[in-house]
């Protein structure tokens, strides 16, 4: 066994979604490059900013749902520091005073759940995007001045499993909040992570390696991996740790050193003196909590105390967003939710997986979703029907009340299945005579029947109309 | 006291280079504000005072937030007037060395 | 004619004496005269025209210092590495004033971006005083001064972040007036030290001043930092009454021993004004400030205002904008745009002000300079419950020749010459008003009021202006 323990602290930057950016008013979202531009974000002389509400308002959420403290007073710092993709030559940030201090989440890692410590979460404001070529490199700056949230946790983490596992809850957390798209394939969400070795049994925190901009979470996982090992071949064969900043190498497999304890930068942290102390009244940030929407975490717990779903299913569901909003939206029309999650777990997305299609791509109104659930929980039809429905509706994209129409509605009424058997019995003497004969003949039986209705009988139902007409015999 | 070459550092940090003679300017002027500071450090308990940044309070509340509608003031073909050297719309500089 | 007052201005043009266009020729046709011995401007905007515009302000010409951005006109902040740069925005001041039909004829010379007394440091050469050739008008609003002075134009708009609008108008002989912080919107102003910067006036009486504070001030949505609207006029305020209004003096500042004549004359010219003041009505009292925090204003001044400098200007790159330097890498770029776009006096300030936010410095200097900053401040608001107003001489010498005054860092405290700082680090109201000579050269005194009080101040220093005799001086007359 190893006599080392990873500690793992991470830093995870988030874009957040709004009309405009952070200090100015050009827009925060697409656009051909260049274009979304004010004086403010290329940081000409004289320019000042002014905070958005609506960024302020969603870091406000992450934090209250981090469990965080707000304090009385917004204020922002500046990061002074010189790169091409900083027209400012400063960051505004918030060093002292962030929006959000001393929370934690709840994460789960192969069933047992672990609480993550928070130490902030503050609003910043995004760089310009560059694009390096061979022998130059191109500045848009549509980016500079996106309001950004960095979200910092204590060195709490032990393994890379847990790591993936907190950064799965955080974006979750993010996308139930609807603060961000949080797809790190666009660079909307991107991890800095704090990798040390620390002695089983002792106290003493290693000496800490950072590696920064890490784009996606495997990439995380990948990196940490690597650096533990790295770490732990340098103590075992008696080495030391350097503090520094390396670069995770996707290709190699290997981290690369970047800068040591010397380059580290200064930024000559101070408060932001165009930006008066903001102070965040009660009442909004009240506001802010009345309107948040009810977390993964609350939603799973819902799911298996008020509607009796299985953990294992209301995990399933709550894990994506957008499934929970469908998985609700359709139950909202009365359909039930416990047999809307079987339909869900059981037999939907397993189609999807099979198809390569996700939640977005169903164009199954939750309305006829829930019309659909409620003729199988009336015995209209028959759970293998459902089944037929749906493939038949998703296959070729059509309406799922239309197939429904088409394939007919299960019979489950008991006269009406009396009349079918006798029908059967009439045109098939043969049968009767091997009955009385005292062959087992009902599995022949069940088959004509449902040959002859399209398999539309209840089975259940004409099981037992069956035994009572036999026994007529 | 502080040396030629943590100036030098710092000048360097600062992103420009300078004369000679203007180091052993410098070299006095730090000679003189640290003294003064120095002397700054000991009045009376300057520990309990905390910092201004702001000339005074202004009592301003979330309301003063700026509301979240976007407009874009500019675009390239305005920003190019002060712009040296560009392509296909963006800002051109020579390779960044990381 | 604009070397009047604006009511005589305003009159003439009423009444069809004179147009807008013909005065504003004749602010041109003085400035090209002068320019070459006083050097007021950077650029001289011949083909301005008054367009439209109904206040009282509407048709006059006016200068502006270039270090406020206009769309579309050269903004040097008479530093090289802005030498060619277009800013793509106005001021909200400049915006203002363009809405009040006051027209634009010049961009005047600055210490370069605003960091200097002198007038001398400006990439296009130095700033001379109309009284005295020989002599700066100081700085940092050299020629928005000197354009007032020579009665080019009627009023000039400065920004002073320690003394730079109230030492140049006290060195020219013409009133200059640094409103409370927040009062008038710094959007679009160069950035020095944000904490204290003010934009402020030049004009050559406290009602023209107030004529276009009255025009200026204002809430502004893209400012932060600025006041809430006040629904007064400061004109109409000017000549309420101030009887009993209380002022006092700071006895560590007056009370000097010096063999220099040129001080005692100031001095006593203060007494008079001081006498005068009282057969108004104000009640003046000597009060001892505390000589500990008035040997920390200049300390602290430099610590702050280089601290924030260095931040301020780190935009400086010649990348998006600027007067940029080719090199091998963008590091190269960089390096060689500022090493060539700033003066070393700029580069010195920049370094101090880097030294003293570095982490392990932070505290003892940048930090401890906020805390005093604080006991002065605090200070002040102490004597401001029982005073009205802080009057003291505008500055401790006349405008000095060029061979004597130095942007080097002395050891001297000099208490007189630095109180003015004292109105930047609280934002308080503050105007310098000229109160006779010494020497043949204009000396000055200052009243300093409560934050936000800017119409009582305003009208403190209308009433004291009304028994100094300096009111509508211009140097030059044609």
């Amino acid at each position: 066994m190893s006599k080392y323990v990873p500690i793992i602290g991470l830093e995870v930057h988030c874009e957040l979604k709004s009309n405009s950016k952070n200090f100015s008013s050009s827009k925060n979202g697409e656009g051909e490059v260049n274009t979304n531009l004010s004086v403010i974000d290329i940081g000409y002389p004289g320019i000042l900013p002014v905070v958005n509400k609506e960024a302020v308002r969603k870091s406000i959420m992450v934090a209250l749902a981090l469990n965080c403290n707000i304090p009385e007073k917004l204020i922002f710092d500046r990061k002074n520091y010189y790169y091409p993709d900083l027209p400012k030559g400063y960051q505004i940030t918030q060093f002292a005073n962030p929006i959000g201090t001393n929370g934690y989440v709840m994460i789960n890692v192969d069933g047992e759940d672990k609480k993550i410590t928070i130490q902030d979460t503050h609003l910043e404001e995004d760089t310009a995007n560059m694009d390096h070529l061979s022998t130059y490199s191109l500045i848009d700056y549509n980016r500079a001045g996106v309001p950004l949230l960095e979200t910092v946790t204590d060195p709490c983490i032990n393994s890379a499993k847990e790591a993936i596992a907190y950064l799965e809850t955080l974006r979750n957390m993010f996308l139930y909040l609807d603060v961000s798209d949080a797809r790190a394939d666009l660079g909307q969400i991107r991890v800095d992570v704090n990798v040390s070795l620390k002695k089983e049994n002792d106290d003493k925190l290693g000496t800490r390696v950072e590696m920064k901009n890490i784009n996606s979470f495997s990439t995380v996982k990948e990196a940490i991996e690597v650096e533990i090992k790295r770490q732990m071949d340098i103590l075992e064969s008696g080495g030391v740790i350097e503090q520094e900043t390396r670069r995770y190498d996707e290709v190699n497999k290997t981290t690369i050193f970047m800068r040591g304890k010397s380059d580290a930068v200064d930024y000559k942290y101070y408060i932001e003196p165009n930006i008066p102390p903001i102070k965040l009244r009660k009442e909004f940030i009240d506001e802010i909590r009345s309107k948040m929407p009810i977390l993964e975490y609350d939603r799973k717990n819902k799911y298996i105390n008020e509607y009796g779903i299985s953990n294992v299913d209301a995990s399933t569901l709550t894990k994506d967003k957008k499934l929970s909003d469908y998985f609700e939206s359709i139950i909202s029309f009365g359909a039930n939710p416990k047999e809307t999650s079987n339909v869900i777990t059981g037999f939907l997305l397993g189609y999807l997986n099979k198809n390569y299609k996700n939640i977005s791509d169903i164009n199954i109104s939750s309305n006829d979703f829930s019309d659909i659930i409620k003729m199988m929980s009336s015995g209209k039809i028959s759970n293998k029907q459902v089944k037929d429905i749906f493939t038949k509706a998703l296959d070729e994209n059509i309406s799922v009340l239309d197939v429904a129409q088409s394939i007919g509605t299960q019979i489950s009424d008991k006269e009406e299945i009396r009349k079918i058997i006798n029908n059967v019995f009439n045109e098939n003497p043969k049968v009767i005579e091997d009955y009385k004969a005292g062959k087992n003949v009902n599995g022949f039986i069940m088959g004509l029947i449902m040959k002859k209705t399209s398999g539309k009988v209840n089975p259940g139902v004409t099981n037992m109309v069956l035994m009572e007409e036999l026994k007529k015999i | 006291m502080v040396s030629k070459s943590e100036l030098e550092i710092l000048a360097k940090k600062l992103m420009f280079e300078m004369k000679d003679s203007e180091y052993e300017t410098l070299e006095k002027e730090f000679d003189i504000i640290l003294k003064q500071m120095d002397l700054i450090g000991n009045i009376k308990d300057i520990d309990k005072v905390s910092p201004m940044t702001f000339p005074f309070e202004l009592d301003n509340d979330d309301s003063y937030l700026r509301e979240d509608i976007y407009n874009n003031e500019i675009s390239f073909n305005d920003m190019f007037v002060n712009v040296k050297d560009y392509e296909d719309n963006r800002v051109k500089v020579p390779k960044v060395v990381e | 004619m604009t070397d009047k007052l604006i009511d005589e201005i305003r009159n003439s043009l009423d009444s069809g004496e004179i147009t807008s266009d013909v005065l504003f020729d004749e602010a041109i046709s003085k400035a090209y005269k002068y320019q070459n011995d006083y050097n007021c401007f950077v650029t001289i905007l011949d083909n301005n025209r008054f367009v439209s515009g109904n206040s009282v302000i509407s048709g006059i010409p006016y200068a502006l210092k270039d270090n406020i951005s206009t769309k579309g006109i050269l903004t040097t902040g008479s530093s090289n590495i802005l030498k060619d740069y277009i800013p793509l925005y106005d001021a909200t001041v400049y915006k203002k004033l363009k809405e009040a039909g006051a027209v634009l004829m010049g961009k005047t010379v600055l210490d370069e971006l605003a960091m200097g007394g002198t007038g001398t440091t400006g990439h296009t050469g130095i700033v001379r005083n109309p009284w005295d050739k020989n002599r700066m008008i100081g700085g940092s609003s050299a020629g928005s001064a000197a354009s007032v002075a020579l009665g080019i134009v009627p009023f000039a708009i400065g920004s002073d972040t320690g003394d730079s609008v109230r030492k140049p108008a006290a060195y020219g002989g013409i009133v200059g007036y640094k409103p409370t912080y927040g009062r008038v919107s710094r959007y679009g102003l160069f950035a020095f030290a944000s904490s204290l910067d003010h934009v402020g006036v030049f004009a050559r009486s406290v009602k023209d001043v107030s004529y276009v504070m009255d025009n200026i001030k204002g809430y502004d949505a893209k400012d932060m930092t600025s006041l809430p609207d006040e629904d007064i006029s400061y004109v109409d305020n000017l000549d309420n009454d101030i009887k009993g209004r209380k002022l006092f003096y700071i006895k560590e500042a007056i009370d000097i021993e010096s063999n220099s004549n040129e001080l005692k004359n100031i001095i006593s010219n203060f007494k008079d004004v001081i006498n005068k003041c009282i057969e108004l009505g104000f009640e003046v009292e000597e009060v001892s400030f505390g000589r500990e925090l008035l040997e920390a204003v200049y300390p602290v001044y430099n610590v702050i205002s280089c601290a924030e400098a260095t931040s301020n200007n780190s935009n400086l790159t010649g990348i998006p904008f600027g007067n940029r330097i080719e090199g091998n890498d963008v590091n190269d770029i960089i390096m060689k745009t500022r090493t060539n776009g700033f003066s070393e006096l700029i580069k010195r300030r920049f370094v101090i002000g880097s030294y003293v936010l570095q982490k392990e410095n932070q505290d003892k200097l940048f930090l401890n300079a906020g805390r005093v900053r604080r006991l002065i401040v605090d200070r002040m608001n102490e004597l401001f419950k029982k005073y009205d107003g802080l009057i003291m001489p505008t500055t401790s010498d006349i405008a000095p020749l060029f061979d004597k005054a130095s942007d080097k860092l002395s050891e001297e405290y000099l208490i007189l010459g630095n109180h003015l700082i004292i109105g930047n680090f609280g934002g308080f109201p503050s105007i310098s008003i000229p109160s006779g000579f010494v020497n043949d050269m204009p000396v000055s005194v200052n009243i300093t009021g409560r934050v936000k009080e800017d119409c009582l101040v305003l009208n403190m220093a209308n009433k004291l202006e009304s028994v100094l005799g300096c009111k509508g001086m211009v140097a030059k007359h044609e």
